[in-house]
């Protein structure tokens, strides 16, 4: 793909990183916490939940140590008077084009652990159903930036972008 | 309470027909009732009168609710917009911008019809702000009002008290017969069987008929054997169930006219059909993005293809999808037909398609055997004796499935129009170019081996997203770049870029 496409021109900040480790061992804690939770409680089911409980905490672990590396070597975006183009994805990876005169609405979402990382994702909607264009792991300031430049050039853009 | 408000600026309120129609059924709901205790006399028992008892109850608090809706109710259409006003204990304002109306539906089950009335839905689709919204519903004004709402609302001036005039119609299809038997032969026959025997059996019962015995006393069923009585019952269960569903299309689909009429705003896709519910569905042909052709596998052999417009603000999920639907179940040849006056181009569905590359048959034939060797592993673990030999009975079935699957994929750009195919239930997708707005290439890291890649092209209109699957990789980018031109021309590259890690 790489010799077809050039990809985009930002990578995201190295703590994004982070942030993709943390959410996978919060996921992971909770749901081997009620795994484990049953394990102890219901004793006629260990039979079951032990091997369920092992498989649980091995994808987790091998989630966390192998998805954010892969994701940060991956995950790329890029935004030019045009068009929003964002590359994401680890095991399955996506290209995302949108034309900046189909984007319907810019917004900036930072969650507390991202608040605790300094980051921040900007979501573009387009009116498609198929979900917003999402810039994850960009540094919080950098996010405002491009946001307001985004929200300035699709506000110059008339008719309903459809 | 809210009368002063109501009045004086062009607040209506519903027909006052509703309320007849309410008392009429509220009458009705208790005719069951009456009638087991006439029938029975002063010897009536739980079993009997409690379904009666049911019937009742939920047709005269039905009808009291109605009453009370049709009290509460108020609408008004000004130059912008139309506002609805309802709700007894949760008070409800809704109002739509009138150049956001994007369909306007009429409806009228058969109590409706008899009255003279009409139920009309109007849509105002905003998905990306605030998810599909449903219908604003005004159940039920005159059939006189009905029809001018519907062909002045979306228009953003209300003509006062003109009669639309009917304007131009272009007829592009009326109902035929010979389209009954491609819509009867569905798997829901069965369904449909036993929930007419279920009924028949509880009518039966509470008028004191086994029809249980009945069946069983018809044929000597002891002296055919356990395999024949299996054969005749689904036999006849499915000829049961083939008529009703048969019958029920007839009846929706009675009198099917597919028109493209003028409005005041520009022309409309209009269909009309029904013969007890009566259904008319207009369609702002401004919105209009594409058609859809889908042809389920099991009846691929008789070419049975349903028709529906791409169109923005018609509801995408099962279970609204009827307002896009233009046209039912009908042979190829006719899908087409309608497809192409639609599109007013023949050629998008008349150009062949161009096949995808054999990796993709590779893709989906390791997928096969992956499946079934899972199915065929776990079976071999856990369950006793031979069982795993229907775990390998189902690999030639998922190979079929995969050289079907393949030989559904293709894609062409024809002028104006990108058509992509694919799916077991083939779905030819015929979108307008202009109404792309994104593209996106997804590539897994088996994809990627494979030198494969799945371009999606998102739009405003239909299910959001049109797929064309695994295309190799140089052949997608090329086919996404013509279909929106000059989107990706800043990214395409002949050389890897520093640092890329693809």
């Amino acid at each position: 793909m790489g010799e077809v496409l050039v990809a985009p021109r930002h990578r995201v900040e190295r703590r994004a990183m982070g942030w993709w480790a943390l959410r996978t061992a919060a996921a992971t804690a909770v749901v081997g916490g009620a795994v484990g939770v049953g394990y102890l409680l219901i004793t006629p089911w260990r039979a079951v939940l032990g091997p369920v409980l092992l498989v649980v905490l091995g994808a987790g672990l091998l989630h966390l140590v192998v998805a954010p590396p892969w994701r940060y070597a991956v995950h790329r975006w890029e935004v030019t008077g045009e068009a929003v183009y964002v590359r994401s994805g680890w095991f399955v990876r996506e290209w995302r084009i949108a034309p900046l005169s189909r984007v319907q609405t810019v917004d900036t979402v930072r969650g507390p652990v991202q608040q605790a990382l300094g980051l921040a994702t900007v979501t573009v909607t387009t009116a498609s159903a198929a979900g917003p264009i999402a810039l994850v792991g960009l540094d919080h300031r950098t996010a405002e930036v491009v946001a307001r430049e985004l929200a300035e050039i699709t506000g110059a853009t008339p008719g309903d972008a459809t | 309470m809210s009368e002063p408000v109501a009045r004086g600026e062009g607040w209506e309120r519903l027909d006052a027909r509703v309320i007849w129609v309410d008392l009429v059924r509220m009458l009705l709901s208790l005719v069951p009732m009456a009638v087991t205790t006439l029938l029975f006399g002063g010897a009536v028992d739980g079993p009997v009168l409690w379904p009666a008892a049911i019937v009742g109850v939920l047709g005269v608090v039905g009808a009291v609710v109605d009453v009370l809706r049709w009290v509460k109710t108020r609408y008004r259409v000004t130059e912008e917009r139309l506002e609805v006003r309802t709700g007894l204990l949760v008070r409800s304002h809704r109002s739509i911008r009138r150049d956001r109306i994007r369909s306007v539906d009429t409806t009228a089950r058969l109590r409706h019809r008899l009255a003279g009335l009409r139920v009309v839905a109007i849509r105002a689709g905003d998905r990306s702000t605030v998810g599909e919204s449903a219908p604003l519903r005004l159940d039920a004004v005159t059939t006189a009002t009905a029809t001018r709402l519907q062909d002045e609302l979306p228009t953003g001036a209300r003509a006062p008290e003109a009669e639309p005039e009917p304007g131009g119609e272009v007829v592009l299809a009326t109902f035929r017969w010979r389209w009954v038997p491609y819509n009867a032969f569905t798997v829901w026959a069965f369904l449909t069987a036993a929930g007419l025997g279920w009924g028949a059996y509880w009518f039966g019962s509470s008028v004191g008929i086994d029809l249980a015995g009945v069946v069983v006393g018809l044929v000597d069923w002891g002296a055919l054997g356990t395999a024949w009585t299996v054969v005749v019952a689904v036999l006849a269960t499915g000829a049961v169930g083939v008529v009703g569903v048969g019958a029920a299309f007839v009846a929706e689909q009675w009198g099917f006219r597919l028109v493209r009429a003028d409005g005041p705003r520009g022309t409309v896709l209009r269909t009309s059909h029904g013969l007890f519910r009566t259904r008319r569905v207009d369609r702002d042909e401004a919105r209009l993005r594409g058609v859809e052709l889908r042809q389920p596998l099991l009846w691929r052999w008789s070419t049975a293809t349903e028709t529906s417009v791409v169109s923005t603000g018609l509801g995408t999920s099962w279970l609204t999808t009827s307002a896009s639907t233009v046209l039912p179940k009908a042979p190829m040849a006719d899908a087409r037909r309608v497809a192409g006056a639609v599109l007013r181009d023949d050629r998008p569905l008349g150009t062949p398609l161009r096949a995808h590359p054999r990796a993709a048959l590779r893709r989906r034939l390791g997928w096969a055997v992956l499946v079934s060797g899972v199915l065929t592993g776990g079976l071999w673990w856990f369950a006793p004796g031979g069982w795993w030999l229907v775990g390998a009975g189902t690999l030639p079935v998922a190979l079929g499935l995969a050289v079907v699957a393949y030989r559904s994929l293709g894609h062409a750009l024809v002028g104006r129009h990108l058509v992509t195919s694919r799916g077991l239930n083939r779905a030819t997708v015929v979108l307008r170019r202009g109404a792309v707005v994104g593209v996106t290439f997804r590539q897994s890291v088996l994809q990627r081996r494979l030198g494969l890649v799945t371009v999606r092209t998102t739009t405003a209109a239909g299910a959001g997203v049109y797929a064309a699957p695994d295309l190799l990789v140089a052949d997608g980018v090329a086919l996404a770049d013509a279909t929106v031109p000059g989107l990706l021309t800043p990214y395409r590259g002949l050389s890897p870029t520093v640092g890329s890690a693809a």
